[in-house]
């Protein structure tokens, strides 16, 4: 989709009054439209089996129209909601909660370091470029986490680790040093202090940058079942995509207890349960992405014109 | 001794690397958690995990009750802790390597490796703790059935006593065998030879239903090697049971294997089975919605088609087949180890005699507490059902559903009036087996891994077609074969006939 928004930008640039349909324009056109659909295919026909019924899906397949309409997969989970109401409320919140946090602690440490003024810009640079070329490993990090900051089991457990990325604090950084000097000199000639600078003329003027990030950082606390894997016990802090992750390897958990002997230990949601269940943990993510779009794709040709 | 300094090392790094990177925060915290990890000796926590569904609303209660019962008999309480099934590999196996001291923990050859967690050091040598702290459940099986789960002389995992056989054989739904008129032809089969005629009388019940049904059956897999007196030992090599010698070949090799592909393959070709394989989920998806009348390969074991009712909704009729034969892999199948960490060993090994000698007990931890999980229906034959009229034990808040992971399931109370009797029968059917040739070895394939991996993909490559009947096998096991030897089953087999001779001799002296 980001491929999709940049090629159409390209051409907008360069012809700004009037759009002239050649021979070359539509072939693209078509083209990206066919990689789109191509994309959005699998989406449907997971949306599309969460409305077929149940036994027309083992029946007749998947298809992209249902072959007999049903809403039993959706009555189904919300007849008890709770465990579901309970991991949108987990997820939605660490990703409210994370993003705000993050973007905030990025651009507080992205813009000093962006600063050739500041003594300590060298080293704590390294020091946040050297993270993201080695890291302990898993063990180490599942140590660090239950034995020493001892999160294990909290909603701190789902904040800390995707809270700072060394990626888009470099990324920052670079964006706040694009801007010029001049305008923090005029600031610093009116009696500016650093933090008015800050809050007043840089962090307005990195909207586009943090917007993207925070997209980032936002899909990232969404998308994130590892960090649950690891850590949670409790299912009272289940977020919803490990929920989801969890409902799929029970099933193939359950094949394997049928290997030595023991038949059906647990009742597992219908097939059409499950893409219901996938529906619900994707619908929203994919609104979040089309307001961001705009920032998005604005926030990624950033670096192209520096 | 090089293995215990590596786990040692790793942790001790660790620690100085995270010292470092975690500063002066983590000094504070890292003393309260040693403090709260040391409980006083008079009355250890044992700390138990296992997988399920971590669902259970009620697991407080249980925990206590049982807490209650622990302390009473062995001076510990006892702490529960679920993973769900399908995450209880990486969770189990990460607490491990970061060295938790939790106390004990179900172990399997097929989910949380036993064989990999030895080799870890993540399991404590029980032999002579059994011996001493848990002398009923020591007694309750023979040596020979300890001898499974023994690796390198020493035993690391308590047996829970279960089916240990699996005495293949097909079912059909009963409705379809009354209606199709092949119900007594049915219960008289002896083997997969006389099946093709029934096949053929309930294909043709299926086309005069007209759409009720799709296939005869949804999956043909009537190739698993017990079947045919077959114990495999890793790879798809077997020893057959009657081998007192017990050399050592390729399954996919043998006339039986030929056999039973073409007719699967005959199977796919006359339209019985689904013209393209179907997955786990999606034969279970086709019993479900009534598309398939028979089931070509299950375990048929006493309680059986109870457990299927349960699951499908179909009432069905079974038949063994395959003659039980008592291996190393059904004896180990499920078993409960002890940390090599735990800080109470000797508790969690009179945790593990009670678990299995006293049947109040075993039975709070299986199905709750009695008169709020689950009240008796028939006290004379061990009968329960869900307490206060509840419709299913999943109503009461509590319901693990899996005795065969916790304890000896003969001691574990019937849900089902169908199902009272069974344990005895299968105690039988266990004590009655075959006891493999090679029952109480185990392969150690550590110095083949990369040749076993490579033999993996290949029989999952060839195999699965050739399990759907929809390649034809006169090319295709040529052509396994052909891959498998290119892929250095020679080379793995010739290690494991080197194991299995060094076994024997150490046997017979």
């Amino acid at each position: 989709m980001i491929e999709a928004g940049r090629s159409d930008a390209l051409p907008g640039v360069r012809m700004p009054s009037r759009r002239r349909f050649d021979a070359a324009t539509v072939v693209v056109h078509i083209a990206v439209a066919g990689l789109a659909l191509l994309c959005l295919f699998p989406l449907l026909l997971v949306v599309a089996s969460s409305f077929t019924d149940e036994i027309a899906l083992a029946r007749n397949g998947y298809s992209i129209i249902p072959s007999k309409f049903s809403v039993e997969a959706y009555l189904a989970i919300f007849n008890k909601p709770a465990v579901i109401l309970r991991a949108y409320a987990v997820t939605t919140g660490i990703t409210f909660v994370g993003t705000i946090l993050g973007v905030s602690m990025i651009a507080l440490l992205a813009y000093p370091l962006s600063r050739r003024d500041f003594i300590l810009r060298t080293p704590i640079s390294f020091m946040v470029f050297f993270t993201m070329l080695f890291n302990g490993g898993l063990v180490p990090y599942y140590i660090l986490m239950t034995q020493y900051l001892n999160v294990q089991n909290t909603i701190f457990a789902l904040l800390l680790p995707h809270l700072v990325g060394a990626y888009y604090v470099l990324i920052l950084r670079t964006y706040f040093s694009g801007l010029p000097d001049e305008l923090f000199e005029a600031a610093r000639v009116d009696g500016a202090g650093e933090w008015t600078i800050f809050w007043q003329i840089a962090v307005p003027l990195a909207r586009p940058a943090l917007a993207t990030i925070a997209l980032f950082i936002a899909l990232n606390y969404w998308n994130d079942w590892t960090t649950a894997l690891y850590f949670i016990r409790s299912p009272d802090l289940y977020p919803l995509q490990y929920l989801l992750y969890i409902i799929q390897s029970n099933a193939q958990a359950m094949a394997l207890q049928e290997q030595v002997g023991q038949i059906g230990t647990q009742k597992l949601p219908t097939e059409t349960a499950r893409m219901a269940m996938a529906v619900l943990a994707t619908g929203p993510a994919s609104v979040l992405f089309l307001f961001f779009q705009k920032y998005l794709v604005r926030g990624v040709t950033l670096g192209a014109f520096k | 001794m090089a293995r215990l300094g590596r786990r040692s090392l790793l942790r001790t790094a660790t620690q100085v690397g995270v010292g470092v990177l975690a500063g002066v925060q983590s000094l504070g915290t890292h003393a309260i958690a040693q403090a709260s990890s040391r409980t006083p000796a008079s009355s250890p926590v044992l700390t138990y995990i296992y997988a399920g569904s971590s669902d259970q609303k009620a697991l407080p209660d249980v925990e206590k009750a049982l807490s209650g019962l622990a302390m009473e008999r062995i001076s510990a309480s006892v702490k529960l802790v679920t993973f769900d099934w399908g995450t209880f590999d990486q969770k189990i196996s990460l607490a491990n390597a970061a060295g938790e001291k939790h106390d004990l923990y179900y172990t399997a050859p097929w989910i949380n490796n036993y064989y990999t967690n030895i080799r870890q050091e993540y399991l404590l040598k029980l032999e002579k703790l059994l011996a001493d702290l848990a002398p009923i459940l020591w007694g309750s099986m023979t040596p020979d059935t300890w001898d499974a789960a023994r690796v390198g002389g020493s035993i690391y995992g308590a047996i829970n006593q279960q089916i240990f056989v699996k005495p293949f054989g097909p079912y059909i739904r009963a409705d379809v065998a009354k209606d199709a008129g092949v119900e007594d032809a049915f219960r008289a089969l002896t083997s997969y030879d006389d099946i093709g005629p029934i096949m053929a009388e309930v294909k043709k019940y299926i086309d005069s239903k007209q759409g009720g049904f799709q296939y005869v059956t949804v999956a043909a897999n009537i190739n698993a090697t017990e079947t045919f007196g077959y114990d495999v030992v890793d790879s798809g090599l077997v020893v057959k049971s009657t081998d007192m010698a017990g050399k050592v070949g390729l399954y996919s090799d043998t006339l039986e294997y030929s056999r039973a592909a073409l007719t699967i393959r005959q199977w796919n070709e006359l339209g019985y089975t689904p013209s393209e394989p179907k997955t786990s989920s999606e034969q279970q998806d086709a019993w479900k919605a009534g598309l398939s009348t028979m089931m070509m390969s299950g375990v048929v074991k006493p309680g059986g088609d109870a457990e299927i009712k349960g699951r499908w909704g179909h009432e069905v009729i079974s038949v063994a087949i395959a003659e039980p034969l008592l291996t190393t892999a059904g004896s180990t199948a499920t078993m409960t180890g002890v940390n090599s960490l735990s800080a109470n060993p000797e508790a969690a090994v009179k945790f593990l005699e009670l678990l299995n000698s006293d049947v109040r007990f075993y039975n709070t931890l299986c199905k709750g507490i009695e008169g709020v999980h689950w009240e008796w229906d028939d006290k004379a034959s061990l009968l329960i059902r869900p307490a206060g009229g509840k419709a299913s034990y999943a109503d009461t808040g509590y319901n693990p559903n899996t005795d065969w992971q916790f304890g000896n399931v003969f001691n574990s109370y019937y849900t089902a009036r169908s199902q009272v009797g069974a344990w005895p029968a299968t105690a039988d059917l266990n004590r009655n087996a075959r006891p493999s040739p090679l029952l109480g070895f185990t392969f150690d394939g550590k110095s083949v891994d990369t040749e076993r991996a490579a033999c993996a993909a290949v029989a999952k490559e060839f195999g699965e077609p050739l399990t759907f009947g929809i390649v034809d096998p006169m090319t295709q096991i040529p052509a396994l074969n052909k891959a498998l030897q290119a892929a250095g089953i020679d080379r793995i087999r010739a290690e494991m006939q080197k194991q299995i001779d060094a076994w024997m001799a150490a046997k017979k002296r």
